[in-house]
Protein backbone atom coordinates (compact mmCIF):
# COMPACT_ATOMS: atom_id res chain seq x y z
CA UNK A 1 0.00 0.00 0.00
CA UNK A 2 1.17 3.33 -0.85
CA UNK A 3 0.61 5.79 1.65
CA UNK A 4 -0.29 9.66 0.91
CA UNK A 5 1.99 12.42 2.52
CA UNK A 6 -1.16 13.16 4.37
CA UNK A 7 -1.50 9.96 5.94
CA UNK A 8 1.94 9.20 6.61
CA UNK A 9 1.82 12.21 8.69
CA UNK A 10 -1.46 11.76 9.97
CA UNK A 11 -0.67 8.10 11.40
CA UNK A 12 3.11 8.48 12.18
CA UNK A 13 3.39 8.25 15.63
CA UNK A 14 1.39 4.70 15.24
CA UNK A 15 4.14 3.87 12.41
CA UNK A 16 6.37 4.28 14.45
CA UNK A 17 5.54 2.25 16.97
CA UNK A 18 6.73 -1.21 16.65
CA UNK A 19 3.51 -3.18 17.21
CA UNK A 20 2.09 -1.06 14.68
CA UNK A 21 4.76 0.25 11.51
CA UNK A 22 3.20 0.99 8.48
CA UNK A 23 2.15 -2.85 7.26
CA UNK A 24 -0.29 -2.54 11.07
CA UNK A 25 -1.59 0.55 9.86
CA UNK A 26 -2.51 -0.46 5.94
CA UNK A 27 -4.12 -3.92 8.46
CA UNK A 28 -6.00 -0.43 10.11
CA UNK A 29 -7.30 1.32 6.55
CA UNK A 30 -8.46 -2.05 5.33
CA UNK A 31 -10.18 -3.31 8.49
CA UNK A 32 -14.04 -2.95 9.08
CA UNK A 33 -15.79 -2.20 12.90
CA UNK A 34 -18.98 -1.99 13.41
CA UNK A 35 -19.99 -0.15 16.85
CA UNK A 36 -23.32 -0.70 18.21
CA UNK A 37 -24.66 2.39 19.92
CA UNK A 38 -23.62 6.41 19.55
CA UNK A 39 -23.39 6.93 23.47
CA UNK A 40 -20.98 6.98 26.60
CA UNK A 41 -19.25 3.57 25.75
CA UNK A 42 -19.68 4.44 21.46
CA UNK A 43 -18.67 7.62 21.29
CA UNK A 44 -15.63 7.12 22.65
CA UNK A 45 -14.85 3.82 20.79
CA UNK A 46 -15.67 5.72 17.51
CA UNK A 47 -13.66 8.79 18.09
CA UNK A 48 -10.64 6.59 18.90
CA UNK A 49 -11.59 4.29 16.00
CA UNK A 50 -11.74 6.73 13.38
CA UNK A 51 -8.55 8.75 14.82
CA UNK A 52 -6.66 5.41 14.37
CA UNK A 53 -7.72 5.21 10.72
CA UNK A 54 -9.54 2.05 10.95
CA UNK A 55 -10.61 2.20 7.08
CA UNK A 56 -14.53 1.12 7.45
CA UNK A 57 -16.81 2.19 10.43
CA UNK A 58 -20.44 1.04 10.84
CA UNK A 59 -21.97 3.03 13.65
CA UNK A 60 -25.46 1.61 14.24
CA UNK A 61 -28.22 3.87 16.99
CA UNK A 62 -31.50 4.87 16.43
CA UNK A 63 -32.11 7.38 19.28
CA UNK A 64 -31.81 10.90 19.53
CA UNK A 65 -29.90 13.33 21.37
CA UNK A 66 -30.98 14.09 25.03
CA UNK A 67 -29.39 16.93 27.13
CA UNK A 68 -29.33 13.97 30.23
CA UNK A 69 -26.39 12.11 27.52
CA UNK A 70 -24.26 15.01 27.48
CA UNK A 71 -22.00 14.32 30.52
CA UNK A 72 -20.19 11.30 29.11
CA UNK A 73 -21.45 10.81 25.26
CA UNK A 74 -18.53 13.15 24.05
CA UNK A 75 -19.26 12.90 20.24
CA UNK A 76 -22.42 15.13 20.94
CA UNK A 77 -22.60 18.73 21.88
CA UNK A 78 -25.29 21.18 23.26
CA UNK A 79 -26.80 22.48 20.19
CA UNK A 80 -26.93 18.44 18.91
CA UNK A 81 -30.16 17.82 21.11
CA UNK A 82 -32.69 16.08 19.16
CA UNK A 83 -30.67 14.96 16.27
CA UNK A 84 -30.32 12.01 15.31
CA UNK A 85 -27.08 10.20 17.28
CA UNK A 86 -25.65 8.59 14.08
CA UNK A 87 -25.93 12.39 12.05
CA UNK A 88 -24.36 13.97 15.25
CA UNK A 89 -21.83 11.41 15.79
CA UNK A 90 -20.68 11.36 11.39
CA UNK A 91 -20.40 14.95 11.39
CA UNK A 92 -17.74 14.94 14.37
CA UNK A 93 -16.07 11.61 13.24
CA UNK A 94 -16.15 12.77 9.34
CA UNK A 95 -14.25 16.04 10.08
CA UNK A 96 -11.71 14.09 12.59
CA UNK A 97 -10.59 11.51 10.00
CA UNK A 98 -12.04 12.36 5.98
CA UNK A 99 -9.93 9.07 5.57
CA UNK A 100 -12.68 7.15 7.29
CA UNK A 101 -15.97 5.02 5.25
CA UNK A 102 -17.78 6.07 8.05
CA UNK A 103 -21.52 4.18 7.44
CA UNK A 104 -24.68 4.85 9.46
CA UNK A 105 -27.62 2.56 10.52
CA UNK A 106 -30.80 4.20 12.06
CA UNK A 107 -32.38 1.24 13.33
CA UNK A 108 -32.59 -1.20 16.39
CA UNK A 109 -30.44 -4.14 16.29
CA UNK A 110 -33.33 -7.12 16.12
CA UNK A 111 -32.84 -10.83 16.02
CA UNK A 112 -34.25 -10.16 12.40
CA UNK A 113 -31.73 -7.53 11.05
CA UNK A 114 -28.27 -8.50 13.29
CA UNK A 115 -27.19 -10.52 10.86
CA UNK A 116 -27.10 -8.79 7.91
CA UNK A 117 -25.65 -5.75 9.83
CA UNK A 118 -22.85 -7.45 11.24
CA UNK A 119 -21.54 -9.33 8.29
CA UNK A 120 -18.54 -8.53 7.05
CA UNK A 121 -17.12 -7.17 10.19
CA UNK A 122 -13.39 -7.94 11.33
CA UNK A 123 -14.51 -6.80 14.68
CA UNK A 124 -17.79 -5.68 16.61
CA UNK A 125 -18.02 -3.50 19.59
CA UNK A 126 -21.13 -3.90 21.99
CA UNK A 127 -22.23 -0.31 23.09
CA UNK A 128 -25.48 -0.79 24.44
CA UNK A 129 -27.53 0.10 27.22
CA UNK A 130 -29.51 -3.26 27.98
CA UNK A 131 -28.53 -6.88 28.84
CA UNK A 132 -31.14 -8.13 25.79
CA UNK A 133 -29.08 -6.47 23.30
CA UNK A 134 -25.41 -7.60 24.71
CA UNK A 135 -27.11 -10.92 24.69
CA UNK A 136 -28.47 -11.18 21.35
CA UNK A 137 -24.76 -9.18 19.73
CA UNK A 138 -22.98 -12.38 21.58
CA UNK A 139 -24.90 -14.41 20.13
CA UNK A 140 -24.69 -13.60 16.50
CA UNK A 141 -21.40 -12.72 16.71
CA UNK A 142 -20.25 -15.99 18.02
CA UNK A 143 -22.45 -17.61 15.37
CA UNK A 144 -21.03 -15.56 12.38
CA UNK A 145 -17.51 -16.37 14.17
CA UNK A 146 -16.75 -12.49 14.40
CA UNK A 147 -14.47 -11.26 17.08
CA UNK A 148 -15.97 -8.65 19.83
CA UNK A 149 -16.33 -7.09 22.49
CA UNK A 150 -18.54 -6.40 25.30
CA UNK A 151 -18.80 -3.89 27.99
CA UNK A 152 -21.30 -2.77 30.57
CA UNK A 153 -20.60 0.73 32.75
CA UNK A 154 -23.12 2.01 35.85
CA UNK A 155 -22.63 4.30 38.66
CA UNK A 156 -18.14 4.59 38.84
CA UNK A 157 -18.29 0.55 37.75
CA UNK A 158 -17.47 -0.94 34.44
CA UNK A 159 -16.57 -4.33 32.95
CA UNK A 160 -15.16 -5.85 29.84
CA UNK A 161 -15.19 -8.86 28.31
CA UNK A 162 -13.79 -9.87 24.69
CA UNK A 163 -14.77 -13.00 22.54
CA UNK A 164 -12.71 -14.66 19.92
CA UNK A 165 -15.39 -17.05 18.78
CA UNK A 166 -12.46 -19.05 16.36
CA UNK A 167 -10.45 -19.50 18.90
CA UNK A 168 -13.60 -20.77 21.35
CA UNK A 169 -12.84 -18.15 24.36
CA UNK A 170 -15.49 -17.98 26.94
CA UNK A 171 -18.59 -16.27 25.33
CA UNK A 172 -20.91 -13.50 27.63
CA UNK A 173 -23.38 -15.99 28.00
CA UNK A 174 -20.64 -18.86 29.82
CA UNK A 175 -20.87 -15.79 32.56
CA UNK A 176 -24.28 -14.66 32.41
CA UNK A 177 -26.25 -17.34 31.62
CA UNK A 178 -29.78 -17.41 30.23
CA UNK A 179 -31.29 -14.35 30.08
CA UNK A 180 -34.72 -15.35 30.57
CA UNK A 181 -33.42 -16.17 34.11
CA UNK A 182 -32.59 -12.41 34.88
CA UNK A 183 -34.49 -9.97 36.10
CA UNK A 184 -33.81 -6.50 33.65
CA UNK A 185 -31.34 -4.78 35.71
CA UNK A 186 -31.26 -1.06 36.52
CA UNK A 187 -30.23 1.23 33.87
CA UNK A 188 -28.36 3.84 33.83
CA UNK A 189 -31.03 6.87 34.26
CA UNK A 190 -32.05 4.96 37.73
CA UNK A 191 -28.84 4.15 39.31
CA UNK A 192 -26.83 7.17 37.69
CA UNK A 193 -23.27 7.06 36.11
CA UNK A 194 -20.24 9.62 36.45
CA UNK A 195 -19.28 10.49 32.92
CA UNK A 196 -15.89 9.26 32.47
CA UNK A 197 -16.31 5.76 33.18
CA UNK A 198 -17.68 5.20 29.78
CA UNK A 199 -14.82 6.78 28.51
CA UNK A 200 -12.70 4.85 30.08
CA UNK A 201 -14.27 1.56 29.09
CA UNK A 202 -14.88 2.62 25.63
CA UNK A 203 -11.31 3.44 25.28
CA UNK A 204 -10.29 -0.33 26.29
CA UNK A 205 -12.74 -1.44 23.70
CA UNK A 206 -11.49 0.03 20.80
CA UNK A 207 -8.07 -0.90 21.94
CA UNK A 208 -9.69 -4.49 21.98
CA UNK A 209 -10.54 -3.75 18.48
CA UNK A 210 -7.05 -2.55 17.43
CA UNK A 211 -5.27 -5.38 19.21
CA UNK A 212 -7.34 -7.76 17.69
CA UNK A 213 -7.27 -6.84 14.32
CA UNK A 214 -3.63 -6.42 14.22
CA UNK A 215 -3.03 -9.76 16.37
CA UNK A 216 -0.75 -7.99 19.37
CA UNK A 217 -0.67 -8.00 22.88
CA UNK A 218 -3.20 -9.96 25.00
CA UNK A 219 -7.21 -9.76 24.78
CA UNK A 220 -9.50 -9.44 27.37
CA UNK A 221 -10.34 -13.20 26.84
CA UNK A 222 -11.73 -15.86 29.17
CA UNK A 223 -11.47 -13.41 32.03
CA UNK A 224 -13.25 -10.73 32.37
CA UNK A 225 -11.91 -6.71 33.59
CA UNK A 226 -14.08 -4.66 36.66
CA UNK A 227 -13.15 -1.33 37.01
CA UNK A 228 -14.17 0.28 40.35
CA UNK A 229 -13.09 4.00 40.13
CA UNK A 230 -14.43 4.99 43.76
CA UNK A 231 -12.02 2.82 45.28
CA UNK A 232 -9.37 2.52 42.48
CA UNK A 233 -9.70 -1.08 42.13
CA UNK A 234 -9.08 -2.72 38.54
CA UNK A 235 -8.92 -6.69 38.84
CA UNK A 236 -9.64 -9.60 36.33
CA UNK A 237 -11.68 -12.53 37.18
CA UNK A 238 -11.05 -15.93 35.47
CA UNK A 239 -14.09 -17.17 33.02
CA UNK A 240 -13.32 -20.61 32.21
CA UNK A 241 -16.08 -21.44 28.44
CA UNK A 242 -18.78 -23.72 29.66
CA UNK A 243 -18.92 -26.62 27.09
CA UNK A 244 -22.82 -26.86 27.56
CA UNK A 245 -23.24 -22.86 27.00
CA UNK A 246 -26.60 -22.48 25.23
CA UNK A 247 -24.66 -19.77 22.98
CA UNK A 248 -21.15 -20.90 22.36
CA UNK A 249 -21.29 -24.42 23.64
CA UNK A 250 -20.55 -27.30 21.83
CA UNK A 251 -24.24 -28.29 21.16
CA UNK A 252 -25.82 -25.37 20.73
CA UNK A 253 -28.12 -23.76 18.51
CA UNK A 254 -28.49 -20.57 16.69
CA UNK A 255 -30.41 -18.70 19.37
CA UNK A 256 -30.73 -15.41 17.06
CA UNK A 257 -33.31 -17.56 14.87
CA UNK A 258 -34.88 -19.01 18.04
CA UNK A 259 -34.77 -16.91 20.99
CA UNK A 260 -37.41 -14.18 21.95
CA UNK A 261 -34.75 -11.32 23.23
CA UNK A 262 -37.39 -8.97 24.73
CA UNK A 263 -35.67 -6.43 23.07
CA UNK A 264 -38.38 -3.80 22.44
CA UNK A 265 -38.85 -4.19 26.41
CA UNK A 266 -35.48 -3.05 27.10
CA UNK A 267 -35.28 -0.30 24.70
CA UNK A 268 -38.66 1.72 25.07
CA UNK A 269 -39.36 1.46 28.83
CA UNK B 1 16.85 16.03 -5.79
CA UNK B 2 20.41 17.31 -6.91
CA UNK B 3 21.82 15.62 -3.80
CA UNK B 4 20.26 12.31 -4.38
CA UNK B 5 21.61 12.58 -7.74
CA UNK B 6 25.34 13.23 -6.47
CA UNK B 7 24.21 10.30 -3.74
CA UNK B 8 24.02 8.36 -6.71
CA UNK B 9 27.46 9.60 -8.40
CA UNK B 10 28.85 8.58 -5.50
CA UNK B 11 27.55 5.00 -4.90
CA UNK B 12 25.47 2.35 -6.45
CA UNK B 13 25.83 -0.33 -3.81
CA UNK B 14 22.65 0.10 -2.60
CA UNK B 15 18.83 -1.39 -3.52
CA UNK B 16 16.88 1.85 -2.20
CA UNK B 17 17.35 5.14 -2.07
CA UNK B 18 15.97 7.23 0.43
CA UNK B 19 15.50 11.27 -0.04
CA UNK B 20 14.12 12.84 3.74
CA UNK B 21 15.90 16.27 3.34
CA UNK B 22 13.73 18.74 5.58
CA UNK B 23 11.87 16.19 7.37
CA UNK B 24 12.35 16.21 11.05
CA UNK B 25 11.88 13.81 13.41
CA UNK B 26 10.10 11.87 14.46
CA UNK B 27 9.31 11.77 10.36
CA UNK B 28 13.02 11.02 9.79
CA UNK B 29 11.86 7.39 11.23
CA UNK B 30 9.11 6.95 10.43
CA UNK B 31 10.12 7.66 6.24
CA UNK B 32 12.77 5.27 7.24
CA UNK B 33 10.97 2.41 8.46
CA UNK B 34 8.16 2.58 5.81
CA UNK B 35 11.32 2.29 3.33
CA UNK B 36 13.00 -0.72 5.08
CA UNK B 37 8.93 -2.18 5.45
CA UNK B 38 8.89 -2.38 1.49
CA UNK B 39 13.07 -4.07 1.39
CA UNK B 40 14.09 -7.90 1.85
CA UNK B 41 16.08 -8.81 4.62
CA UNK B 42 19.82 -8.23 3.76
CA UNK B 43 18.77 -5.21 1.13
CA UNK B 44 20.81 -1.73 1.84
CA UNK B 45 18.94 1.45 2.24
CA UNK B 46 20.58 4.94 1.73
CA UNK B 47 19.09 7.45 3.44
CA UNK B 48 20.20 11.38 2.59
CA UNK B 49 18.95 13.51 5.33
CA UNK B 50 20.00 17.22 6.66
CA UNK B 51 18.29 16.73 10.15
CA UNK B 52 20.82 16.71 12.63
CA UNK B 53 19.37 14.62 15.34
CA UNK B 54 18.37 12.19 13.21
CA UNK B 55 21.96 11.01 12.41
CA UNK B 56 21.39 9.46 15.81
CA UNK B 57 17.65 8.52 16.12
CA UNK B 58 16.77 7.09 13.07
CA UNK B 59 19.50 4.28 13.45
CA UNK B 60 18.87 3.84 17.22
CA UNK B 61 15.48 2.99 16.56
CA UNK B 62 16.08 0.77 13.51
CA UNK B 63 18.21 -1.18 16.04
CA UNK B 64 15.84 -1.08 18.94
CA UNK B 65 12.79 -2.18 16.66
CA UNK B 66 15.01 -4.80 14.87
CA UNK B 67 14.10 -3.56 11.35
CA UNK B 68 17.68 -1.96 10.44
CA UNK B 69 21.29 -2.15 10.96
CA UNK B 70 23.66 0.92 10.22
CA UNK B 71 26.56 -0.08 7.92
CA UNK B 72 27.73 4.09 7.28
CA UNK B 73 27.35 7.39 7.90
CA UNK B 74 28.65 10.30 5.29
CA UNK B 75 28.88 13.26 5.62
CA UNK B 76 28.40 16.00 2.52
CA UNK B 77 29.97 19.13 3.98
CA UNK B 78 29.04 21.07 0.17
CA UNK B 79 26.51 24.17 1.39
CA UNK B 80 23.88 22.96 4.00
CA UNK B 81 25.06 19.67 5.70
CA UNK B 82 23.79 16.56 5.07
CA UNK B 83 24.21 12.97 5.89
CA UNK B 84 24.07 9.90 3.88
CA UNK B 85 23.38 6.61 5.89
CA UNK B 86 23.59 3.04 4.60
CA UNK B 87 20.99 0.76 6.37
CA UNK B 88 20.82 -2.98 6.03
CA UNK B 89 17.24 -4.14 5.98
CA UNK B 90 17.30 -6.86 8.86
Amino acid sequence: MNFSEEQIERYSRQIVLEEIGGIGQEKLLKSKVTIIGCGGLGSPVAYYLTAAGIGHIKLIDFDKVDLSNLHRQILHFTDDVNKEKTKSAYEKLHKLNPDVNIEIVKEILLPENIKEILKGSDFVIDGSDNIPTKMLINDACVNLKIPFTIAGVVRFNGQVITVIPNKKTACYRCVFGDITEHEPSMSCSQAGIIGLIPGIVGCIQANEAIKSILGIGDLIINRMLFLDLLKYRFSFIKIERNENCVSCGDKSLDLVETLDYRIGDACFE
Amino acid sequence: MRALNELNEESNSSDQKLDILGKVCPMTFVYTKLALEKMNSGEVLEVILDFPAAVKNVPDNCQRQNIGELLDIKVIENGKKKWVLTIKKI
